[in-house]
C-alpha cells in the first residue's frame, strides 16, 4: 500500500464542519481521494489523503513545474474552499500545507487554537473580492488635458496666448502629458482605494506578477478587500460610481469573487 | 453604458480568460502559511507561478485546463 500523507485545505469550525458531512463535498486534489474533517475540540481541518510519494517536498516542486497538472490541482484546491466558504466562516490554507500524521494536524488545532479563532471571528460574515482597475492609455491620454489640473490650465493659457506662446505652450503640453497621465492614475487608483475601503472592512493591495495588457487596457492595480456580506450591496454601488467617475479618463474596474478570505488570514 | 459590466462571480469563471490566472494566483500565492511537514515555502511558489503565467498563455493549456475544471465540478 502507498503510504500516505494529508493535504489540508481549511480550517473552520468544529460546529459548522458537522452540517457538512465528508459525502456532500466536492472532489479532492488527487480523483482517488475522499476529503474529510479532522476535529480537534471546536475546531476541524479539512482534509484528503494524497500519496506521499507524489506530495514529497522534492517530488512536488517537480510537479509544480508543470503548468497543467499544477493548475488542476490549484482549481480543485479552490474548488473545495468555495463549496465550504458558502456554508462557514473558513480559514482558507495556502496551497501545498500537507501532515505526515492525523496527529501532527490535530496538535496544530489545539496548539494554535487561539489564534485560529481570533482569524474566524475577524472573518465571520465577510467575504473578499477582488478589484482590478485597468488604464487605456490612449484614452487616459487624449483625456489627460481635462483630467489633470496643471494642463487643462496650460491649455486655457494657450488658447488665449499669441501664435508664438501658444506654440511654445503646445510643446509643454505635450511633453507633459504622460508625466501628468502617470500622476493621474496614482491619484485615481489611491481614490479608488480609499472611497472602497470605506465599504469595507480591510484591504489588501496585491502585487501585479506580469503587466498583462487586455482589452480592458493595462492592468494597474489589484486590490483585495474584506467586504461584510450584508455590506456588499453597498460596496458594489461605490464600485460602480467610482467607476462611471473615472470612465472618462480610460479607467475600467473590474469585481471578482467572492473569494475564499485568502488574503486576510 | 457603464464601465463596469465586468462583476465576474466565481460561478462565471470558466467563460473568462482572466480566471484561471486570477484563481492561480490566489490559490498559490495566498492563504495562511501553517507549518505543515511539507510546506512549499512562499519564495518557491512565487517563483513557480511566474513560470506558469507564461506557460499558460497558451490558449491550449489554459482551455484543457478549464474543460478539466468543468469536468470536476
Amino acid at each position: 500500500m502507498t503510504e500516505i500523507a494529508y493535504y489540508v485545505y481549511c480550517i473552520a469550525e468544529s460546529a459548522a464542519a458537522a452540517e457538512l458531512p465528508a459525502d456532500s463535498l466536492p472532489a479532492a486534489i488527487e480523483e482517488d481521494a475522499k476529503l474529510e474533517w479532522i476535529s480537534a475540540g471546536a475546531l476541524a481541518a479539512l482534509v484528503s489523503p494524497v500519496s506521499r510519494e507524489t506530495y514529497s517536498e522534492e517530488s512536488l516542486v517537480e510537479h509544480l513545474t508543470d503548468a497543467t497538472w499544477t493548475a488542476i490541482r490549484a482549481m480543485r484546491h479552490e474548488t473545495v474552499l468555495e463549496f465550504v466558504a458558502k456554508q462557514a466562516t473558513t480559514i482558507p490554507l495556502r496551497f501545498g500545507t500537507i501532515y505526515l500524521e492525523r496527529s501532527g494536524i490535530e496538535q496544530m488545532l489545539s496548539e494554535k487554537s487561539g489564534e485560529l479563532k481570533k482569524i474566524i471571528e475577524q472573518l465571520r460574515g465577510r467575504e473578499e473580492w477582488g478589484v482590478n482597475i485597468y488604464i487605456d492609455r490612449a484614452a487616459l491620454l487624449s483625456s489627460i488635458t481635462t483630467v489633470s489640473p496643471i494642463l487643462r490650465e496650460m491649455v486655457q493659457h494657450a488658447e488665449q496666448a499669441s501664435p508664438g506662446q501658444s506654440y511654445l505652450l503646445q510643446k509643454k503640453i505635450e511633453a507633459l502629458k504622460s508625466d501628468e497621465a502617470r500622476a493621474a492614475v496614482n491619484r485615481i487608483v489611491d481614490q479608488i482605494e480609499e472611497k472602497l475601503r470605506e465599504q469595507g472592512d480591510d484591504v489588501r493591495r496585491l502585487r501585479i506578477l506580469k503587466v498583462e495588457t487586455t482589452e480592458h487596457g493595462e492592468l494597474k492595480a489589484k486590490f483585495a478587500f474584506l467586504v461584510k456580506r450584508l455590506g456588499f450591496e453597498r460596496f458594489r454601488n461605490e464600485a460602480e460610481r467610482l467607476a462611471q467617475e473615472h470612465q472618462a479618463a480610460g479607467v475600467r474596474l473590474e469585481l471578482t469573487g467572492p473569494w475564499p478570505v485568502y488574503n486576510f488570514c | 453604458m457603464s464601465t463596469f459590466d465586468q462583476v465576474i462571480t466565481t460561478d462565471e469563471w470558466e467563460n473568462t480568460d482572466i480566471s484561471l490566472l486570477e484563481t492561480l494566483d490566489h490559490v498559490l500565492n495566498r492563504g495562511l502559511v501553517i507549518a505543515g511537514e511539507i510546506t512549499i515555502s512562499v519564495a518557491d511558489i512565487d517563483l513557480i507561478f511566474i513560470g506558469l503565467n507564461v506557460l499558460l498563455s497558451s490558449v491550449e493549456t489554459a482551455q484543457e485546463v478549464l474543460r478539466k475544471r468543468h469536468e470536476i465540478l
